[in-house]
């Protein structure tokens, strides 16, 4: 076994083309800048079949032109991630490796795609995010993470070796390292971006932190938006000294340092004081108070149905509620151990608690603002007029149309708390040492950083990658939430 | 600059087509459209929603947006197509030459600036006039447009004026560099009546003054016919008629005019003897007008395979009158002056036992002086002074007031959403004033319904008309089952004449006619008694207000419901109520029946209003009435009389009484009741407003 170069042999023709391409793109780009500046103004005029008149001349042309080699040089990429799949191991360098070993979430991607775009009138906002190009980039790096997490997490399939495995040798060692025989029997001849300073696969530690990220960062960010909107509307809706308070304590919890305040929660003191058990206990139960007011405000009327629905979805969510808060070593052991159904390792539980604390304020403020303005909708004073509750007018008549911004909002803030967890990850909080997630892999990267990078840059171009990803959908839903 | 020797039309424009682009098609907004002004000429362009009217004025100052495109044809300002001006050229004429007054006037100001500044920009920036110069011409101007105190205006800023004020700041800048075209976008619909009767009065004066051609843009035939010497109505983005005021609205040669006409309230017009004519069917969206005429399928006269053939319809010229055309292929065969045919007469309904009675009620608010530090001065607002009246099973009430009069929070306090301060509102002899909603029991809930104003805020947008109406009628706690609500409100539905496949439809997906329906069908679903309507057809377009109005008047019919109409629209309250109750700060001050109302001896409020509102007829006499200034605020009422500062009557009935005494109410007859301090001479000399010549009033 030889060791794997970046490119393989696709390399030799392909990138020089590519090189050519991107390097004749921008100069194409420059010249059309300053061309540009002297111009004449184009006036909107179209001929006489309702088409649109082209700018002529030179500049017209090279605007043309230009477009062509942005076209060529996606094509070129793209070209290079699709041959690979179709050749040989060993051939296809360390970047064809990759792409091959990400196939599943290729397809999943093509295919989720695909039947986007076919039905994308029938789909709502959805189908109209599929209209604006920066939307599509955005969810497609979004779903590129989600697939990856979902088959690594599920079905074990992406990575190449165990994450936590250390094979002797491989120790700081560049991409495209061969594993020793004997080492790692029949498993992968390779480690593809190279070993970190334990010895451990880079490349799957990689895909495996995405499974870490993917769970924490949705669901902390759905219990900071119970939260936030559970406290935001009636502070919205009723106005007056309730919201004076609500609005002063969330000022307050805005206004202290992030950072001192994760590493306090983590301090062996106050975690013996249970202090975190105490915030979680509190901030989980917004769920709770939120599907109930949900339901119960609306089917007040029908005692019968109430009572059902109720039932139905309170009683797993406080079954999952307790498994959650109590634990044998916290202050708030309540709950029978038949019934607990997980235990969660303190250090999450307190990643958990730290993210949705800091986060719920502001979304506070932005469903306490959205409130202040639908409130004064004709339709609420029609609910109110009918004799609605306050909780009915404020969950099924203004909630239901602060959506689209809460929407947006949400995207962006997944990306926040992606960073958030990098960050604790970074500082060592609350994720165990050997955790594979990107902060944490960062972090160890980083300690020898100035002698080898490559361990550092994946986790950093991964993280890089869905953040941006997660704020490009967010400002292509914006965009089309306010189309049409 | 200026071309002075050009003597020409002012604006010639020939086969104009503008279409937008989106996603999906072209939209063609407006197709073939010509119309020339010239100096010195008003041209209204009237239409409904949707038909292209402003989008002709946006081509005529090149501002389409990214999506808009002029298709075809041309537009001439002074022999110069605008077609192909470049930018720079178009900045130039944009703002000196021609102007434009936009409806909000608020938002055509710079609210960070002053008044005096950004009228002194447009001179500076178009001429290089000095600074010293442009002063002198603002205050000209700001005099001109009959604002008290102009040197006080223009040190102000624009919020500090009030809606009119800050529209008449808008003309001002608009005439600053004396443009000869001035383009009004429905410059009054944001504005209160008397307000728009003065500004009207205004525009058509500095058009005489300055000699500006103008092209007038609105939705109000009355308003176009005191303001403009020709008129063009538009139908689905073509002209489907032109001339002058007299031909067209004497003359009509096209049946969507006559239609149109046929759907107003004119004075004449009864609810039960004379029923308006609603035109059928819905306007076509952009993408989906029919083959052949635009109107045919809503047309009484269409004639199978003429009027649907594919082909383009020109404008054909009608013999004996001078520019004067029409887009109709019938119009010679038709017989313009056939009676109208008069729709299912009905039965006035004899009112029945007295079923809200209010009585001395009262609400004032108390408003912190400061609102940063609770304490201090209050201030309290008098928003209902002793408002007395009563009313009757099947008997429409009407309540007659501008922004601010108090009808809304009359409304309030009714519903219970506030609690009156002092006197008593007698339901079924139960007192509930002061009784906030949550604590009345379903059944005076459900009685006491209201249908609001604005039909596109009225549903929640994200929720199916059928589950709204459900809703309701779970609240009110009818029906045992689902089912049977669901079919309960099937029923509602055909009660308010909506298919029944609307049940699942989202209200976005419903014109505004349609939305306001729902809301009547949603109002009426606890089998409401009494029924609120606060302007409930002002925002619609005339076409449906009609239809709408009817459909409000056949349930009334139906289920004996109380309505209580508030309304500023003379108009209509004439043709559909029974009584009617005119309010001013607060009070009352004249309430009797429709006939005593509308007829003299009138409160001078009354009065004024009655002369305000413009009516589309050109054989209706009006006297002229124009109120000096703007409504008091609320907060801080005149002494005395509440209409005294506005009163032209106030030297017969005794300054001094009028600006120290709040009058008393008198009873004029049986039933009428005035809160005035002239004399019963004075009262009893009185001219009527309204002068119908008998043809018209048959």
């Amino acid at each position: 076994m030889e060791e794997l170069t970046w490119t393989g042999s696709m390399g030799a023709i392909l990138v020089p083309l590519i090189t050519l391409t991107a390097a004749v793109f921008l100069t194409g780009v420059v010249v059309q800048l300053v061309m540009g500046a002297f111009a004449p103004e184009v006036k909107l005029q179209s001929n006489p079949d309702g088409t649109l008149q082209g700018r002529g001349g030179l500049l017209g042309r090279l605007e043309n032109y230009t477009g062509w080699l942005f076209m060529l040089l996606v094509a070129l990429i793209v070209a290079f991630i699709v041959i690979a799949w179709f050749m040989p191991y060993g051939d296809a360098g360390i970047l064809g490796e990759v792409s091959k070993r990400f196939l599943p979430t290729w397809i999943a991607l093509i295919i989720t795609f695909v039947l986007s775009i076919t039905f994308k009138r029938r789909l709502g906002l959805y189908g109209k995010l599929f209209d604006s190009t920066i939307g599509m980039i955005g969810f497609g790096l979004v779903m590129f993470w989600v697939f990856t997490s979902i088959f690594v997490g599920l079905f074990d399939m992406i990575g190449t070796h165990d994450p936590l495995q250390q094979i002797s040798g491989l120790k700081n060692k560049t991409p495209g390292v061969v594993v020793p025989e004997g080492q790692d029997e029949g498993f992968f001849p390779h480690y593809l971006l190279g070993g970190d300073n334990l010895a451990r696969d880079i490349f799957t530690r990689m895909v495996h932190g995405s499974v870490i990220v993917m769970v924490i960062a949705p669901l902390a960010t759905i219990f900071a938006f119970m939260v936030g909107i559970t406290l935001g509307l009636p502070a919205g809706y009723y106005g007056g000294r309730l919201d004076t308070v609500l609005s002063f304590l969330a000022n307050l919890i805005l206004a202290f340092p992030v950072i001192l305040l994760f590493y306090l929660l983590v301090t062996p003191e106050i975690v013996a004081t249970g202090l975190p058990n105490f915030l979680a206990a509190f901030l989980f139960v917004f769920p709770l108070v939120f599907f109930g007011v949900l339901i119960n405000s609306r089917y007040k009327n029908q005692a019968g149905k109430n009572g059902l629905l109720l039932a139905l979805v309170l009683a797993p969510l406080a079954v999952l509620y307790f498994s959650t808060i109590s634990d044998a070593g916290s202050p708030l052991y309540i709950w029978p151990e038949a019934l607990d159904l997980f235990d969660i390792p303190g250090g999450i539980l307190v990643v958990f608690v730290s993210v949705v604390f800091v986060n719920s304020p502001t979304v506070f403020r932005i469903v306490r603002g959205l409130a202040l303005d639908i409130k004064t909708r004709d339709y609420v004073a029609a609910a109110q007029t009918r004799g609605e509750g306050p909780w009915y007018i404020m969950l099924w008549e203004i909630l239901p149309n602060a959506r689209g911004p809460l929407i947006v909002d949400f995207c962006l803030r997944i990306g926040y708390t992606t960073i958030l967890l990098g960050t604790l990850g970074f500082f060592g909080l609350g994720l165990p040492p050997e955790s594979p997630d990107w902060g944490s892999t960062i972090n160890e990267g980083r300690k020898l950083l100035l002698i080898f990078a490559h361990p550092a840059l994946p986790p950093a171009i991964a993280l890089l990658s869905l953040v941006l990803g997660l704020n490009l959908l967010a400002d292509g839903l914006r965009e089309e939430s306010l189309k049409d | 600059m200026k071309d002075t020797t050009y003597d020409g039309p002012i604006l010639e424009i020939d086969k104009l087509s503008i279409s937008f682009f989106t996603r999906l098609r072209e939209i063609p907004a407006v197709m073939d459209f010509s119309a020339s002004i010239m100096p010195g000429e008003a041209l209204g362009i009237v239409g409904e929603s949707g038909c292209g009217k402003s989008t002709v004025a946006l081509g005529v100052m090149q501002d389409l947006g990214v999506n808009g495109r002029i298709v075809g044809g041309s537009i001439k300002f002074k022999g110069q197509d605008l077609n192909t001006m470049t930018t720079e050229e178009l900045r130039d004429i944009r703002g000196s030459q021609i102007a434009m007054i936009y409806q909000e006037p608020m938002a055509s100001l710079n609210p960070a600036m002053r008044i005096g500044k950004q009228l002194m920009e447009v001179p500076m920036i178009h001429e290089g006039v000095s600074e010293k110069e442009a002063y002198e011409r603002a205050l000209e101007v700001v005099t001109d447009v009959k604002l008290p105190d102009p040197k006080r205006m223009l040190n102000s800023f624009p919020h500090q004026l009030s809606g009119g004020q800050q529209q008449r700041i808008v003309i001002a800048m608009a005439l600053m560099s004396k443009p000869s075209l001035l383009i009004l976008d429905e410059p009054t619909t944001a504005l209160d009546v008397t307000v728009e009767a003065a500004v009207v009065e205004l525009v058509k004066d500095l058009g005489k003054k300055y000699g500006t051609s103008m092209l007038f843009i609105s939705h109000n035939l009355g308003l176009v016919l005191e303001t403009c010497d020709r008129i063009c109505v538009m139908y689905s983005g073509e002209a489907v008629e032109r001339g002058s005021i007299e031909d067209v609205f004497d003359e009509m040669q096209h049946p969507y005019t006559q239609a149109l006409f046929r759907s107003i309230p004119l004075p004449g017009a009864d609810k039960n003897a004379r029923p308006l004519v609603a035109i059928p069917g819905n306007f076509p969206l952009p993408h989906e007008r029919p083959q052949g005429c635009n109107f045919g399928p809503r047309c009484d006269y269409f004639e199978d395979g003429l009027c649907n053939e594919a082909k383009p319809i020109p404008m054909y010229p009608v013999t004996g009158n001078e520019r004067h055309e029409t887009r109709c292929l019938k119009f010679q065969e038709i017989d313009w002056n056939a009676p109208i045919d008069v729709g299912p007469q009905t039965e006035k309904p004899e009112p029945g036992r007295v079923v809200l009675k209010m009585d001395n009620l009262k609400k004032y608010y108390e408003v912190a002086a400061s609102a940063l530090f609770g304490g201090g001065n209050k201030k309290v607002v008098k928003a209902n002074e002793t408002l007395s009246f009563e009313a009757r099973e099947a008997e429409t009430l009407a309540i007659v007031g501008e922004s601010g009069c108090g009808k809304s929070t009359f409304a309030k306090v009714l519903m219970g959403l506030e609690t009156a301060t002092d006197g008593q509102i007698l339901l079924d002899n139960q007192n509930i004033e002061g009784t906030p909603i949550e604590a009345r029991d379903t059944k005076t809930v459900s009685d006491v319904q209201m249908v609001f104003q604005n039909p596109f805020d009225t549903l929640n947008p994200s929720m199916t008309v059928g589950r709204q109406i459900i809703r309701a009628l779970e609240i009110f706690k009818i029906g045992k089952t689902d089912e049977d609500r669901r079919q309960r409100m099937l029923e509602l539905l055909d009660l308010v004449k909506l298919p029944r496949a609307f049940a699942d439809r989202m209200p976005r997906q419903l014109s505004g006619g349609q939305k306001q329906r729902v809301g009547i069908a949603r109002a009426f679903a606890g089998d409401a008694r009494i029924v609120v309507a606060d302007e409930p057809v002002s925002a619609l377009d005339v076409s449906v207000q009609a239809a709408v109005t009817d459909l409000l008047m056949e349930i009334q019919r139906e289920q004996k419901t109380t309505l209580l109409f508030i309304s500023h629209d003379l108009s209509i309250v004439r043709y559909l109520s029974d009584r009617v109750m005119v309010m001013y700060l607060g009070h009352v001050v004249e309430l009797g029946t429709t006939e005593q109302v509308f007829a003299p001896p009138y409160h001078p409020y009354t009065e004024a209003l009655l002369s305000a509102v413009p009516i589309a007829d050109t054989s209706v006499k009006k006297k002229h009435i124009v109120l000096d200034g703007d409504i008091p605020s609320a907060m801080n009422p005149p002494s005395g009389c509440p209409f005294q500062t506005r009163c032209r009557w106030k030297d017969k009935a005794g300054k001094e009484k009028c600006e120290t005494e709040v009058p008393p109410v008198r009873v004029l007859a049986e039933g009428h009741q005035v809160k005035c301090h002239l004399p019963d001479a004075e009262l009893a000399n009185m001219e009527p407003v309204i002068e119908i010549p008998a043809t018209a009033a048959e």
